[in-house]
């Protein structure tokens, strides 16, 4: 009797577990191995700031994917890494997610000094890389497995400004130009589209001069500029020599018909910080919150929501852009074979918040610059007309 | 090219500016000269103070200089407390020199995380009522910031300058300073001295970044760029030598205003550290170290 009960109680032990077994295996079957994409950003140090917002672009990518039931079927999971931003360090971690790791597909790096050292590596081991890319010369290597989905070209940076002032008619438009440009690889890259842009609207260059950084004062280029009588001023510098260059302007009284600028003037800090002196500059991006491309809705919604940031940072929505066109190869090509996504993003429109694009062979789309300009405290889009948000403000009114 | 207002302009402009790179060296140069400490976490003090204004002036609306009131004692103090903690046990060291160097390095750093835990890299800017205000002398503009960040300057080094020459503890210093071991044989407490010096220098430091941050935006990692001008005031001046820090803040300040009025932008630095070389083969001690 006794052993009988106990074989009972032992098939009944053992159906149970077998049963506690097959409930927990179950969901494991049913769901699949998430895909893990991986890679570094700069979450400490100098660029900290804006690698947070690329991560949370990314992040909100990925819970976005996972809530539609992921990609290609599969839930996805984030592997980012903090590189303290440093290029180097950005390198050896892309090593890591690669070979030990094991990830599946890559995320783009910023900034593009760390972009620009990562590019080769993912071109060793033969994987799709859609980042910013550190402008024309690390797209101008022949890597085929790179794309800037969309890129941050300082080539391009100034094609939107030059587009409307051709709607400007001639005898409005400024005769005279100053450009001063930070003696930088991104300063430097400024210059293709400024020159070009000149010699199609036939405005004369009276000054030509690159700066160190940091730039110790801008009164001496600013008294330059308005002894010469130009009446474009290009200061294409970052946000330190912008605010020192607006100021030596007022100071100087110096109101040229338009004040064209930098990486500067399109982060919160130039109107926060600046307040009405701000207004009125002019410069590129290759995204805005405000372009008329499905998702930035949720971009905006998302910020305001998780972050309480009314306006969403520009790289939250690069983070997202970035995804978009990592999401759209791999659903394109239906597999996680890299050269399969590659051949299919190089031969497929991709759209995303940023725009539609087709890439060419060096994995960028054609060339292009949204305008803006800082009016009454906010970045407008100004060009191209379908984008417009606001009317430009030109000529620029007098210092206040 | 360019007519005779450019060229005073760019004095007038250079001027201002090394007036402020004067103050902000002064203090570095006082711990390199009174007791071999190369203070690698000066300029991180300097953004300290600044961080003090911008939030005194942007929470409060206190006048960026009237926060000085705060940040100096608060930084005076901190100096004394560093310097009883952190530097005098590395006092002992066989170059104090280079120990001085990796320490003060790591608490830059600390210092800095610290900041951009506290505040994010978000560059801040000083911007009073006065910062767009200017005075106009003919063709010539005195900014109002640019003159009171000068003002301060000039009152500083002028308050240090009194201090060492004209009080028992200063003059102590400068004893200590010139001659360790006879100033010890006269009593002085060698310890208390650089003590002070420290503080007095970290003070001087507060000063000098509320200065700079009138003319400069500034975020934590930005004291790397600033601690530039304080090696090349202290060794184009001369170490531990007051009115050659102060000398030297202006020569500099005006190369810098001068070489912009005759040369590219981009020759700036070339001009003003081919002249710390020549002045390093010439006068290797600095230009105005007696």
């Amino acid at each position: 009797m006794k052993k009988k009960l106990f074989i009972g109680v032992l098939v009944l032990f053992t159906c149970f577990f077998l049963s506690l077994y097959a409930g927990q295996q179950s969901p494991v079957h049913g769901a699949q191995k998430p895909i893990v994409i991986g890679g570094s950003l700069p979450l400490t140090g100098t660029y900290s700031a804006t690698g947070k917002w690329v991560e949370r672009g990314y992040q909100l990518w990925a819970e976005e994917i996972n809530g539609k039931g992921g990609l290609l079927g599969r839930p996805v999971k984030l592997i980012i890494y903090d590189d303290k931003s440093d290029a180097k360090e950005a390198v050896s971690l892309i090593e890591k997610v690669i070979t030990v790791d094991k990830a599946d597909l890559l995320l783009g790096g910023y900034p593009g000094t760390a972009c620009t050292a990562v590019m080769p590596v993912v071109e060793k081991y033969k994987m799709v890389y859609v980042s910013m890319g550190g402008h024309m010369v690390s797209f101008s290597q022949g890597y085929t497995y790179s794309f800037g989905g969309p890129p941050l070209m300082g080539e391009w940076w100034f094609v939107g400004f030059f587009e409307w002032m051709k709607t400007v008619p001639a005898d409005q438009r400024p005769k005279r130009v100053a450009i001063f440009t930070m003696n930088n690889p991104i300063g430097v890259s400024f210059m293709d589209s400024i020159y070009k842009g000149c010699k199609e609207t036939g405005m004369e260059i009276v000054i030509d001069e690159k700066y160190n950084l940091p730039l110790t004062t801008a009164d001496t280029m600013i008294m330059k500029a308005k002894q010469m009588k130009a009446d474009l001023l290009f200061a294409s510098g970052m946000f330190p020599d912008g605010v020192m260059t607006i100021r030596a302007c007022k100071a100087l009284d110096y109101s040229p018909k338009a004040i064209a600028q930098g990486i500067g003037s399109v982060i919160p800090e130039w109107t926060k910080e600046l307040g009405k002196d701000g207004d009125y500059v002019f410069s590129g991006t290759s995204w805005h919150y405000k372009l008329k491309y499905p998702g930035n809705d949720k971009v905006i919604k998302a910020a305001k929501d998780k972050y309480k940031e009314d306006e969403p940072p520009l790289y939250f929505g690069f983070g997202y852009a970035w995804m978009q066109t990592l999401q759209q190869g791999v659903e394109g090509a239906k597999t996680l074979d890299q050269t399969k996504i590659r051949d299919w993003l190089r031969s497929h429109e991709v759209k995303t918040i940023a725009g539609n694009f087709k890439f060419d062979s060096k994995g960028l789309p054609k060339p292009f610059a949204y305008l803006t300009q800082v009016i009454d405290g906010n970045v407008e889009l100004i060009w191209p007309p379908e984008m417009r948000t606001h009317a430009a403000v030109y000529p620029k009114p007098p210092w206040k | 090219m360019f007519n005779t207002a450019v060229v005073i302009q760019s004095i007038v402009s250079g001027l201002l500016m090394g007036g402020i790179f004067a103050l902000f060296g002064v203090g570095f140069s006082l711990t390199w000269g009174v007791m071999k400490v190369i203070n690698i976490a000066h300029a991180a003090f300097g953004i300290l103070a600044a961080y003090i204004a911008y939030w005194g002036l942007v929470l409060y609306g206190v006048d960026p200089i009237l926060s000085l009131i705060v940040s100096l004692p608060v930084l005076f103090f901190a100096g004394l407390l560093i310097h009883r903690f952190l530097i005098q046990p590395i006092t002992r060291s066989k170059d104090i020199v280079v120990a001085s160097m990796i320490l003060t390095f790591g608490l830059a750093i600390i210092l800095e995380n610290l900041m951009l835990v506290a505040w994010t890299s978000d560059e801040r800017l000083i911007t009073t009522s006065y910062s767009s205000k200017a005075i106009f002398i003919g063709e010539i503009i005195i900014r109002v910031s640019s003159l009171l960040a000068f003002c301060v300057s000039i009152l500083g080094i002028a308050a240090i300058y009194l201090f060492l020459h004209k009080t028992r503890t200063g003059k102590a210093v400068r004893a200590t300073w010139q001659d360790p071991e006879g100033a010890a044989l006269q009593g002085i407490k060698l310890t208390r001295v650089s003590m002070i010096a420290f503080g007095l220098a970290l003070a001087s430091a507060g000063a000098g970044g509320v200065a700079m941050a009138y003319m400069y935006s500034f975020n934590p990692p930005a004291h790397n760029l600033w601690l530039i001008y304080l090696f090349l005031v202290v060794i184009v001046g001369g170490v531990g030598s007051i009115i050659g820090s102060a000398l030297a803040g202006l020569i500099i300040g005006l190369i810098t205003g001068l070489s912009g009025a005759f040369f590219p932008q981009q020759w700036i630095n070339v001009l003003l550290f081919g002249l710390l070389i020549v002045i390093l083969l010439i006068k290797p001690e600095g230009l105005f170290k007696s």
